[in-house]
């Protein structure tokens, strides 16, 4: 395995490990994203995000919501993760749309969303950086969770650096800010309400520019926390250094207007203090939201906008399918013998 | 999950015999890659042969052994068998006379630190050579770096190991609560603990799963005792109506023990005859490898580092 097999296309991303490139695998064809972690002038070796990410990757089953390592191969001084290539991120989806996301949108991504990191949770993987730039959206707008860890997707303009690097913080769960040294996967959960608030809102839920005003935005959307609504917050490190004004908790309802009362149940469930009290993701998909109208919107009534903020390109034609309304109907199913002996489980 | 981890998938081998095959064609390569180099004056018992090989391998795998028992930090046992259990794994498709195991060893212990999330900086970890001057520990830190690369990718980038420390913790939970006619299952302990630091010394971790292996340790630590546990088999564990799995877990039992029983320590004395021969190939061979590392910088662009110090310059008399 080695890098003769790709052509690189073009460059894709820069992270704090590498680079991230499109590339063609020459032999079959397939558009990837080729991961470059240069390893020259670490004093430590190979990072442990690096082995992290790699672990996590190696460990977990396929599953349609997260990214996909195809191979890893050593080249020159580093290594290479190769991926499923991906069009674009959640976060151009919400910055490009032109007008906000349907109801029903919302509730396709948050489906796709919550399936991943269900998938993940069971599987003992935390991801602890969730946020929409993690989340990739690929060309027949399936959601997949990526960036275990590792370098981070961002985009060509150098402007959006910063903004991005900063974007981390504002999915922060607050036992974080709150300096915490041990913590479990309720920190995605809480990412998880994050991005919730933020694909209703089209904008991000708690933007906040530095650590403390990231509480600040917390607390004033929460209320100051108590003894009562979160016992375990005397014990967190960094509980006495700052003390907030108090204040009382604002309504979800004022935070994410326009909003239906299902969906505003649901993010109350995520955006709560104490980390076990929040709803795991598999317990979430069987949440009213998932099953009132409007329904999930498929994955081919989803937007796909470009990469590098190019107006997004809603798709003209439902992308080609197994099946047509022109065709018999029994040239597109499937043979009920050919599935008998699979079915045993059913 | 063990079910559906890479260890279970590509790293638990069939048979006692295929583990060995797959050392003997490794040290068959590296023979016949340098025979047909076409340098002159070569002969066939310049190298190592397999058992020469093997003796090296547990004299080496002994002293990564040792050099985690005294590590500090105190280093958790799971990172120890990691360690092991990667060296083991590096050395299936390699042989001795290609990778020097003085490094490998070390590098071994250093990913399993990382891997593990056992947090130590490299310059503690290699703070750990006491025997070093800090020059000294300098350059072992830059051979770990060199070689952590090729280590992982020997690896197949599999890095996930399960241990049956874990498992046994369970087993001993599951005793105490389904079987009371066991009183105190906690002396079994120290007698299955023993079990599973000599198990990590051989074979078993490449045969069987981290469970089996706990399990076997479990029961022959009672028997020992002189209790009958085949009823925790039988009624606990739901074997007594299947025959079949009771009759291989037992026949993986005895495979376990025999291993177990056949591992020696190797004898000083064949160590330092051996040790001179893998000293000779490698001041005479190794230097491909290390050339081929060179041009990976090369390809990559990057000005190559300064040439390094050569291996010989500190011996693995220095390290621990």
């Amino acid at each position: 395995m080695n890098m003769e097999q790709y052509s690189i296309l073009g460059r894709i991303g820069e992270g704090a490990h590498g680079i991230v490139f499109k590339a063609k695998h020459i032999e079959t064809g397939e558009t990837v994203a080729l991961k470059k972690v240069a390893l020259r002038r670490l004093e430590d070796g190979i990072p442990n995000q690096a082995l992290r990410e790699i672990k996590a990757l190696q460990e977990i089953e396929d599953n349609q919501h997260v990214v996909k390592l195809k191979d890893v191969f050593p080249h020159g001084t580093g290594f290479v993760l190769v991926f499923d290539f991906m069009l674009s991120d959640l976060s151009e989806v919400i910055r490009n749309s032109q007008r906000p996301l349907t109801p029903a949108q919302v509730k396709g991504y948050m489906m796709m969303l919550l399936k991943g990191v269900a998938f993940l949770h069971h599987n003992n993987v935390m991801h602890r950086d969730l946020k929409p730039a993690n989340l990739l959206i690929s060309s027949s707008g399936h959601l997949k969770i990526a960036d275990f860890g590792l370098a981070r997707l961002l985009s060509e303009q150098s402007d959006r650096l910063y903004s991005h690097q900063v974007a981390t913080r504002w999915y922060r769960a607050p036992e974080l800010l709150y300096g915490a040294r041990k913590y479990d996967e309720g920190v995605d959960l809480w990412a998880v309400g994050c991005i919730f608030g933020e694909l209703l809102n089209s904008s991000p839920l708690f933007p906040g520019e530095n650590d403390i005003e990231q509480l600040c935005c917390v607390l004033r959307v929460l209320g100051t926390p108590t003894q009562d609504s979160w016992p375990d917050i005397v014990e967190l490190p960094d509980y006495n250094k700052i003390t907030f004004k108090e204040n009382p908790a604002i309504p979800l309802e004022e935070i994410v207007p326009d909003t239906s009362p299902q969906a505003i149940d649901l993010l109350y469930k995520f955006l709560v203090y104490p980390s076990k009290q929040r709803c795991s993701a598999s317990q979430a998909l069987l949440h009213p939201y998932f099953f009132t109208s409007p329904l999930p919107a498929h994955h081919s009534e989803l937007p796909i906008p470009q990469r590098g903020g190019r107006p997004p390109r809603q798709r003209l034609q439902a992308p080609p399918t197994d099946f047509s309304v022109d065709l018999p109907l029994q040239d597109s199913v499937v043979d009920p013998a050919l599935l008998q002996e699979h079915a045993s489980c059913l | 999950m063990f079910h559906n981890s890479s260890h279970r998938k590509f790293w638990v081998f069939k048979s006692e015999d295929e583990v060995e095959l797959l050392r003997y064609e490794a040290n068959q390569k590296f023979c016949k890659k340098i025979l047909e180099s076409g340098k002159s004056g070569l002969s066939e018992s310049m190298f190592l042969s397999r058992h020469e090989e093997d003796t090296l391998f547990r004299h080496y795998e002994k002293r990564l052994v040792d050099f985690c028992n005294a590590f500090k930090p105190a280093m958790p046992r799971s990172v120890v068998g990691t360690a092991t259990m990667y060296f083991r794994r590096f050395y299936l498709n390699n042989s001795l006379m290609e990778y020097h195991p003085r490094i490998i060893m070390l590098t071994c212990a250093y990913l399993s630190c990382k891997v593990d999330e056992f947090n130590v900086s490299s310059s503690q970890f290699v703070g750990n050579l006491v025997q070093e001057s800090p020059a000294g520990q300098e350059r072992v830190l830059e051979q770990i770096l060199e070689y952590e690369l090729l280590l992982i990718q020997q690896l197949n980038f599999h890095l996930v190991v399960h241990n049956p420390y874990r498992p046994m913790e369970g087993l001993l939970i599951d005793l105490k609560t389904r079987l009371p006619t066991l009183e105190n299952p906690e002396i079994l302990r120290k007698s299955a603990d023993d079990f599973l630091t000599q198990a990590a010394m051989t074979d078993v971790g490449l045969l069987f799963s981290p469970s089996q292996i706990a399990l076997t340790a479990i029961m022959n630590s009672a028997s020992r005792a002189g209790l009958n546990m085949e009823s925790y088999l039988t009624e606990c564990l739901g074997m007594k109506e299947d025959k079949e799995t009771l009759s291989k877990m037992f026949d993986s039992m005895r495979r376990m023990k025999t291993l177990l029983k056949k591992y020696e320590l190797p004898k000083s004395e064949e160590v330092n005859i051996y040790k001179q021969k893998l000293e000779r190939i490698h001041a005479e061979f190794a230097t491909s490898s290390s050339n081929k590392r060179k041009r990976g910088y090369e390809e990559d662009g990057h000005v190559a580092k300064e040439p390094r110090l050569v291996e010989e310059e500190w011996t693995d008399e220095d390290l621990i």
